[in-house]
């Protein structure tokens, strides 16, 4: 009971990350309808970012991260602005394709800034432990689980219940009418890789202290939260994060009671007959085509 | 008299596809000789050039699958990798010639690409996309775990190939070979797309009820579809471990199934030529050119990101597009002067 305790505690903090990071890809795909490949590598950027003010500028962590946070929704405005912008008129193929030129941009600026040696990035919290029914969870973790839900019930309660979520939501059904509405369009799809930015960070300072900082950071992260967005649906927002938790905790139960070396293929697998059955994911509805 | 009837049969000659693609092969296969005679040619050039051209091999297959029949896959490296894995295990552990390798390395990917073909029947679009990438993950997350066959994270080494047991290639003429293999594909291409194939996968892509109602066997020609990407990508994949005589892991990621979609929109959907000049966009310029560029040495990778957003902001139709622009521009620039002339 135990170790089946721990290694729900330990899914549920690698279900944070991942959930962080389809949420940053749901929030561009259903306002600027792209799929955002580049979530993972903007994230890795500016958990860079957070780990070089951290120990070459020598600033506590928590200033750091916000600092990473600014840089992360400056780097929003300048991809919204400089590209998104202007490729209205581009085929949905082609568009996903921008964010493969974004990789490439960010992935060749790195190095310049940061070097190419990997760096470590320190817990937030660093000492304490939890003991929850017979399993250890540290505080970082514990803080980690509870950080994730809260900032995802805060973003939920936003999209719901006021004025700019409405505006949101408005432009993810359909950009065109919102438009006609008054809904500024444009401020929100300018937010929306603000936001996906800062996700991408947060879900970067939340994994980087179990590796080390390097250009890979993010890769898994990228590749599970893409694979929890089919599998929850792109067609609503909570999908993905449902998505994201379940990838994470079975992906552990059946590393830890299957196997280690298969558990994550035999994942992959399942969800793919999963979505043989449910081709729209957990929640998605038929899209209905008109012959 | 005479003369001129000639002078139409060479235009006819010229303007023959075929030959157009055999002219093209001939044109690439002078590299080796180009570097060998100037200096400036440097020969990492060959293995720049030749990985390009395998690269476009693959993106052939991927652009009769995304170009042609509109289904968009991420999971091109992961068969690449399991073709060239296959091959190199074969060659080197088990001692097979080159050409049995090439058989079995193209026969299993196939096999797993009809089952993704089957897939596609119920998923669509963008879910198809990252069903295949999951497809890609699953045998990437294999070569690593899977060691006594892969060699895991320190990788798998080949040798040249070696041609019917006693032909032994070197790096230029194996080269050659890629070459020659990407002519042939080329023009299996050319006549897979202009014949009843190319009709079928068409009309699948305009409208997939109005393709059945017209009697096209939508299983039948998803399955082809899948089945023609993969070998491609075996095919791309065997050439891979041959040429570079190393494969990786790390070689087979999420990021180089972009670039092969990266290298089919931006060179041009249902573009031949596109394909492979997007091949050299997306991996060749930065070595070629950038790398030469003063000051900006270290910058080649972000300038290449430039250069991809810059083409599909200005060129969404793929760069091939810039061709006809340009032509659009001189005959203009000529009608003008004749105007002039007039006056």
């Amino acid at each position: 009971m135990s170790t089946f305790v721990q290694i729900l505690l330990r899914s549920l903090e690698s279900g944070s990350v991942y959930a962080l990071a389809a949420l940053g890809i749901i929030v561009i795909y259903r306002t600027s309808n792209i799929t955002n490949f580049a979530q993972g590598v903007v994230g890795m950027f500016n958990t860079y970012v957070v780990t070089f003010l951290v120990i070459k500028a020598g600033f506590p962590l928590w200033m750091a991260i916000l600092g990473g946070v600014g840089t992360a929704i400056l780097m929003g405005f300048t991809i919204d602005f400089l590209v998104i912008r202007h490729t209205k008129k581009v085929s949905p193929v082609a568009k996903q394709i921008i964010t493969l030129g974004l990789i490439m941009v960010i992935l060749g600026l790195a190095p310049l800034f940061f070097g190419v040696d990997p760096l470590n990035l320190p817990r937030l919290f660093n000492e304490g432990n939890l003991t929850l029914l017979g399993a250890n969870i540290s505080f970082n973790g514990l803080f980690n689980i509870v950080f994730g839900f809260v900032l995802m019930f805060v973003l939920f309660y936003i999209l719901q219940n006021t004025k700019v979520g409405l505006a949101v939501r408005t432009t993810a059904s359909n950009e065109y009418t919102a438009r006609l509405m008054g809904v500024p369009t444009k401020t929100v799809t300018l937010g929306a890789w603000a936001l996906a930015g800062v996700l991408g960070v947060l879900s970067g300072v939340m994994i980087a202290p179990t590796t080390s900082v390097n250009l890979n950071l993010m890769d898994v992260v990228q590749v599970n939260a893409l694979i929890a967005c089919v599998l929850g649906g792109f067609q609503t927002f909570y999908g993905p994060i449902l998505g994201a938790y379940i990838i994470g905790v079975s992906r552990n139960l059946l590393i830890y009671y299957v196997s280690s070396v298969w558990g994550g293929q035999i994942l992959y697998v399942l969800i793919l007959i999963f979505l043989i059955f449910r081709p729209y994911g957990l929640i998605g509805k038929k899209v209905v085509k008109k012959v | 008299m005479n003369k001129v009837k000639t002078q139409l049969d060479f235009k006819a000659l010229i303007k023959n596809p075929y030959l157009q693609f055999i002219l093209f092969g001939l044109v690439l296969s002078t590299l080796p000789l180009l570097s060998a005679q100037f200096s400036f040619i440097k020969s990492g050039y060959i293995t720049t050039v030749g990985v390009a051209l395998i690269y476009a091999i693959a993106a052939l297959g991927l652009n009769l699958l995304l170009g042609w029949s509109g289904l968009i896959s991420l999971g091109t490296a992961g068969f690449m990798g399991l073709a060239s894995y296959i091959s190199a295990y074969l060659t080197v552990d088990m001692g097979l010639p080159f050409e049995v390798a090439l058989i079995a390395a193209i026969l299993v990917p196939t096999f797993i690409g009809i089952l993704v073909g089957l897939v596609s029947l119920k998923i669509e679009g963008l879910y198809l996309a990252i069903a295949t990438l999951a497809v890609s993950e699953i045998l990437r997350k294999t070569f690593e775990e899977f060691d006594q066959f892969t060699g895991a994270f320190s990788g798998k080494s080949a040798k040249f190939p070696q041609l019917f047991g006693m032909i032994q290639l070197d790096r230029a003429s194996t080269y050659w070979l890629i070459v020659f293999i990407l002519v042939i594909v080329m023009l299996i291409t050319y006549n897979l797309v202009n014949g009843q194939i190319g009709r079928a996968l068409n009309a699948m892509r305009g409208s997939e009820a109005a393709a059945q109602a017209m009697g096209v066997n939508l299983l039948k020609y998803r399955l082809v579809a899948f089945a023609l990407a993969t070998i491609f990508a075996s095919v791309a994949g065997v050439l891979y471990v041959h040429f570079i005589r190393y494969s990786y892991p790390s070689s087979w990621t999420l990021k180089l199934s972009l670039d092969f979609l990266a290298m089919i929109v931006i060179g041009g959907l249902r573009s031949i030529y596109g394909t492979v000049l997007g091949a050299f966009i997306v991996f060749a310029v930065p070595d070629l050119f950038l790398k030469q560029i003063p000051y900006f040495s270290q910058l080649s990778y972000t300038l290449n990101g430039v250069l991809i957003i810059l083409v599909i902001m200005y060129y969404p139709n793929g760069i091939v597009m810039i061709f006809k622009d340009i032509r659009r521009l001189v005959l203009k620039w000529i009608k003008k002067g004749d105007r002039k002339d007039v006056k």
